[in-house]
């Protein structure tokens, strides 16, 4: 019982998202001014034909979700508080990632992310989480010319240390 | 055979052969192997991880590693099938059937083995099958104008659609969201920018990198983790002798020649992906057996032929990747993100313009086939030992592997966000069982496909009609809603006869 209704509102915010999806491509695509070039094709042709499909695809998942007999599908058990715990520790990277910087950030990550798989070893997975960072941070900082962020407000306290920035 | 084609071919062993390109050649193939044996992490995910780190290096060796990871990983995707009852790789879900019977026998050993030999044998005909059959297509190719190859695209953007997944509308939808993302940013023929939201940082466009981190990396461990206290996970380890029996060679040669013969072409046909090859040989095998009640029990044949498959269809991939530009899998279809990144269209010109990397490249697969039947055969038991680390160790460093992967792209934080959100489409893709595949190789093929349609409307001066005037175009075209209205048609038909037999009731 409940496995299936689970199925038919995905289905339908499947349906939804690829009907709204559609409409925003569409109504952006005919408000947007068109742009005076000699082209034979404009930029708007593609994105209405996507847009096109797009509501067309949702209107038939829609139609599928409510008013065909559904097969009896399998829809997979979730443990929704671990999803939440990774999703946000990974949301998390957006505010300290250029603040605290890899280091610190990436390792805070492992560690919650570690914790959500049901690890029960959080000294250890610290450990884990600042090697890796910290190996990764030097290869691609030192070695490869590529910047992972040391942290703006590791950089001020190194300035305030009177270190080198 | 063709004596120009011979000559190419040696002058790209003089290339692979290179100790600095037998080194990325060999990093590749490890690399590739190891990342098939651990779940979660796929060939697509790991170049598109690589190609910020390659960026400085001579494309040749990183497209033979490239080639590596991709060979490497179909070696390496049967062990975690065999021992661990988990696919590695989408290619190796029908080894799981029969190949994780066998481990429960006692017979891992045997499995591995003769999925490590039925891969070099079908590797390597199917790598001479390219050799031949790349300039062939070469040459059809530059009969191709705009027309043409739009409606090759739109063939090849269908079959990925209409052959993933059991459900077309499932498909489309997914193909249709990665069409939308390859809008995002600049029109190149007008300077209009298109829906980057006001975001300076997408009037670029959304990197394929992303994408593919996000949904195969991010949105993988997210339902990884909302599965993980729901599965059990039983590893088989390796015992008893390690060879193969006399009966065994016996029963695997033919299949690991039909399954070749099953992969290359269709791995090369712009119907694609290696699922399907894979299928079919097991269903051919259980078919053409004298025991198929054994199929499903751990039948040596059902592991030698779909692994010989899909070896041989990754072989077949490459074919129209290389000669046509046209991508017909989520692993090509970054590999073709990796030529643009270093400025090279992969089509035609490219065996004009560059043949020390086409055939380099090619070369190397001969040399990297024979390192993977050196790497996988005596040191099976050190790669099972890689299916030892701790899951929580594994996705963590995954997501670590990932946010680092696309912040170092451009350097921007937005890049990171948009990981973010893309993520959690793909957890809720994987969640409804929609196919990831359509969505990247949509991404990719979508603003070229726009570009040959404009172009061959603008040669038409706006004439609609020349895709269906051309000959070539129109018999792509009318393949292409074959393939979609055929199974809609058959399954209506089906579900008719099935609710018609329900009324009799």
């Amino acid at each position: 019982m409940l496995k299936s209704a689970n199925l038919r509102i995905g289905e339908t915010i499947l349906g939804l998202a690829s009907l709204g999806l559609g409409l925003f491509i569409g109504a952006e695509t005919w408000l947007t001014p068109p742009i005076v070039a000699q082209t034979v094709i404009g930029p708007g042709l593609f994105p209405a034909l996507i847009a096109t499909g797009l509501v067309l695809v949702g209107l038939q998942l829609l139609y599928e979700a409510f008013l065909y007999r559904l097969q009896a599908e399998d829809f997979p058990e979730l443990d929704w508080k671990s999803v939440v715990l990774v999703a946000s520790a990974f949301a998390s990277q957006l505010v300290l990632l250029e603040r605290l910087g890899w280091v610190i950030s990436g390792t805070f990550l492992f560690v919650i992310s570690a914790m959500a798989f049901g690890s029960r070893t959080h000294l250890r997975n610290l450990a884990i989480g600042l090697l890796l960072t910290a190996l990764t941070y030097l290869v691609f900082d030192y070695g490869l010319d590529l910047d992972l962020p040391t942290g703006s407000y590791l950089e001020d306290l190194i300035a305030l240390a009177g270190g080198p920035v | 055979m063709n004596m120009d084609t011979l000559a190419a071919l040696f002058h790209g062993f003089a290339v692979a052969a290179t100790p600095y390109n037998l080194f990325w050649s060999l990093v590749g193939v490890t690399l590739g192997t190891a990342i098939g044996v651990l779940p979660g992490i796929g060939p697509a995910l790991t170049v598109a991880l690589l190609l910020p780190v390659t960026y400085g290096m001579e494309p040749t060796s990183a497209f033979i590693m490239f080639a590596g990871i991709y060979y490497g990983a179909m070696y390496g995707g049967s062990t975690t099938s065999i021992l661990l009852n988990t696919p590695g790789e989408s290619a190796s879900i029908v080894t799981a059937l029969d190949g994780h019977a066998m481990a429960r026998k006692g017979r891992g050993a045997q499995a591995l083995a003769t999925a490590a030999i039925g891969s070099f044998v079908a590797g390597t005909i199917a790598t001479i099958a390219l050799t031949f059959v790349a300039p062939l297509m070469v040459k059809i190719a530059l009969l191709f104008g705009p027309t043409e190859y739009f409606a090759l695209m739109v063939l090849a953007l269908t079959t990925v659609t209409a052959v993933l997944g059991d459900s077309l509308s499932r498909g489309l939808a997914s193909l249709l969201f990665g069409l939308a993302l390859g809008l995002v940013g600049i029109d190149l023929q007008t300077g209009q920018a298109r829906f980057t939201l006001g975001i300076s940082e997408l009037l670029d466009g959304i990197d394929v990198v992303v994408v593919a981190v996000g949904l195969f990396a991010v949105g993988e461990t997210l339902f990884t983790v909302a599965r993980h206290c729901f599965e059990t996970e039983e590893l088989y380890q390796l015992k008893g002798s390690k060879w193969l029996s006399r009966e065994d060679w016996r029963r695997s040669w033919k299949p690991w020649l039909r399954g070749t013969a099953l992969g290359f072409p269709i791995g090369a046909l712009p119907a694609g992906g290696s699922e399907i090859p894979t299928f079919l040989s097991y269903l051919t095998e259980k078919r053409l057996s004298k025991n198929p009640e054994e199929f499903g029990h751990g039948a040596i044949e059902a592991v030698a032929g779909p692994e010989a498959a899909n070896n041989a269809s990754a072989a077949g991939v490459l074919a129209p990747l290389l000669a046509l530009g046209l991508p017909t899998s989520a692993t090509a279809a970054i590999m073709l993100a990796a030529f643009q990144q270093y400025g090279i269209q992969p089509g035609p010109l490219l065996f004009d313009n560059n043949p020390e990397l086409v055939w380099g490249l090619i070369a190397s697969l001969y040399i990297g086939n024979v390192m993977l039947l050196l790497l996988n055969l005596p040191l099976a038991g050190v790669w099972v030992k890689l299916l030892a680390i701790p899951r929580p160790w594994l996705y963590s460093g995954i997501l670590l592997f990932a946010t680092m992967g696309a912040y170092t792209l451009n350097n921007n934080i937005v890049d990171v966000a948009l990981l973010w959100i893309i993520g959690l489409i793909g957890f809720g893709m994987r969640v409804l069982n929609v196919p990831v595949a359509p969505c990247i190789v949509g991404l990719i093929l979508g603003p070229l496909a726009e570009q040959q349609f404009r172009r061959a409307l603008t040669i038409s001066q706006g004439d609609a009609t020349v895709f269906f005037t051309h000959p070539i175009s129109l018999a792509l075209i009318v393949i292409a809603l074959t393939l979609v209205i055929v199974p809609t048609l058959l399954r209506w038909r089906a579900q008719r006869q099935a609710s018609g037999a329900a009324n009799h009731i």
